[in-house]
């Protein structure tokens, strides 16, 4: 998956209706990297699946689809897991990927005071 | 069309999302926010359904992956419940799989929308079953009306009357009932014509809407005779009324005969409270159509009115 820039948005950030929603889904995303980690931690995979499929339906609408698709990753890994019966060692991949890409927007947040 | 009937129609129509996601909730109520509806939300399929009986959308949108309750769940109950089965619901989810869209019509759903959300789509897709639901309302609304008076049809009647019965014995609160005939109607008809009697017939009803009060239901029992449920009524004050009624119509002038005035006899039948009614609505109707028939034999266009149990109304005399 390439990197995108994370200044870039699939929302236009000068329209106040779209800036409106960037910005909410920005100041939500350091609870959910946050809810991220502690599911890992403690290996709750109901939870991990839970947030990576509603990140997956949400972010494209708020002008994310990068992180809708590595939202898409990590549910698809945990449903294939699910059925494997493997250990979350085989998710920690997606889990990084997806955690890193919020990291980068939420350190590139304009909207921060 | 009664003034219940026009708000209805006028106050913008309330959409039920029902979404575990906060997101969602944000994202629809920004974008949906041009459109004019007003949006109400819950967060999972239990909630969602208490929320659409005591709100009685006009559409709900409806997720299907949810804790406590999922979508299919919801939608099962939604349809299964006479109270929701006729809101249109709208299947919103981040699976696209086919069966799943085979699974929500199967139950009852009118459309399905794959989230992320093309917006267009989502508007146009909300509006149409929207429309749909207005229809839909009207109909049912049509079904429930007169056509040539306006009024409350006789099904309608039958079905609120026991209705208000019911609940002011609950409550012990005063109920009173009317049965209005129009006097020697016949001869207007013979005389004049029918679209003539159908002018009076209309032209009465109209007066019967001015002089109600919003909690009033009237209805047009048949032919030319009018029935008025009046929920928190004594006997007395039910006389007041239909004795302004009877005056009034008695003041009318009609268009296609000046000279032939139409007057009206009424009989009116009540409880101060309620819970002393040890009675059916099926022998209260009886009662008033006897009090009618009385009125008729004491000489027509007049009222008569009195207490369930036969005591007789004090009545300060309207001028």
């Amino acid at each position: 998956m390439s990197v995108p820039d994370p200044n870039t948005f699939s929302l236009d950030i000068n329209d106040p209706e779209d800036a409106e929603l960037i910005e909410y889904f920005l100041g939500e995303l350091p609870e959910k990297v946050d809810f991220i980690h502690d599911a890992a931690d403690r290996v709750d995979l109901e939870s991990l699946r839970r947030i990576a499929h509603q990140l997956k339906g949400a972010a494209p609408g708020f002008g994310f689809p990068s992180i809708g698709s590595a939202a898409k990753e990590l549910e698809g890994s945990i449903r294939e897991l699910s059925e494997s019966g493997e250990d979350i060692a085989g998710v920690r991949a997606q889990i990084e990927s997806l955690t890193s890409l919020c990291q980068s927007y939420i350190s590139t947040n304009p909207f921060k005071k | 069309m009664t003034d219940e009937q026009l708000s209805q129609l006028e106050s913008p129509p309330a959409v039920l999302l029902i979404d575990d996601s906060e997101f969602v909730h944000r994202i629809l109520d920004s974008r949906l926010r041009s459109e004019s509806i007003s949006l109400i939300g819950e967060y999972d399929g239990k909630a969602g359904i208490e929320r659409a009986i005591k709100d009685q959308p006009a559409l709900i949108l409806l997720d299907l992956d949810m804790p406590v309750m999922d979508g299919f769940e919801a939608l099962r109950l939604l349809k299964d419940d006479p109270i929701t089965r006729n809101i249109p619901v709208i299947v919103i989810s981040g699976l696209n799989s086919s069966q799943d869209k085979v699974t929500a019509f199967d139950l009852g759903a009118v459309d399905f929308i794959t989230k992320p959300f093309e917006l267009t789509e989502l508007r146009a897709r909300v509006r149409s079953s929207l429309k749909m639901s207005a229809l839909l309302r009207m109909l049912e609304q049509k079904a429930q009306i007169d056509g040539l008076s306006g009024l409350y049809n006789r099904a309608y009647f039958d079905d609120r009357f026991q209705e208000e019965y019911d609940r002011s014995m609950r409550h012990g609160q005063p109920f009173s009932i009317a049965l209005i005939d129009l006097d020697e109607f016949k001869q207007v008809n013979d005389t004049y014509g029918h679209p003539a009697g159908d002018m009076v017939i209309s032209g009465v009803a109209r007066l019967i809407l001015q002089q109600c009060r919003n909690i009033d239901i009237a209805c047009r029992y048949g032919g030319e005779e009018f029935v008025l449920i009046m929920p928190e009524t004594t006997p007395a004050q039910a006389f007041t009324l239909c004795e302004r009624i009877r005056a009034g119509c008695e003041a009318l002038s009609w268009a296609q005969h000046p000279s032939r005035k139409v007057t009206l006899s009424c009989g009116v039948i009540g409880a101060d409270d309620g819970n002393s009614i040890n009675s059916t609505p099926q022998a209260l109707f009886e009662m008033v159509d006897r009090n009618l028939y009385q009125a008729k034999q004491n000489g027509r266009n007049q009222v008569k009115a009195s207490h369930f149990d036969g005591t007789p109304l004090t009545i300060s005399k309207a001028g």
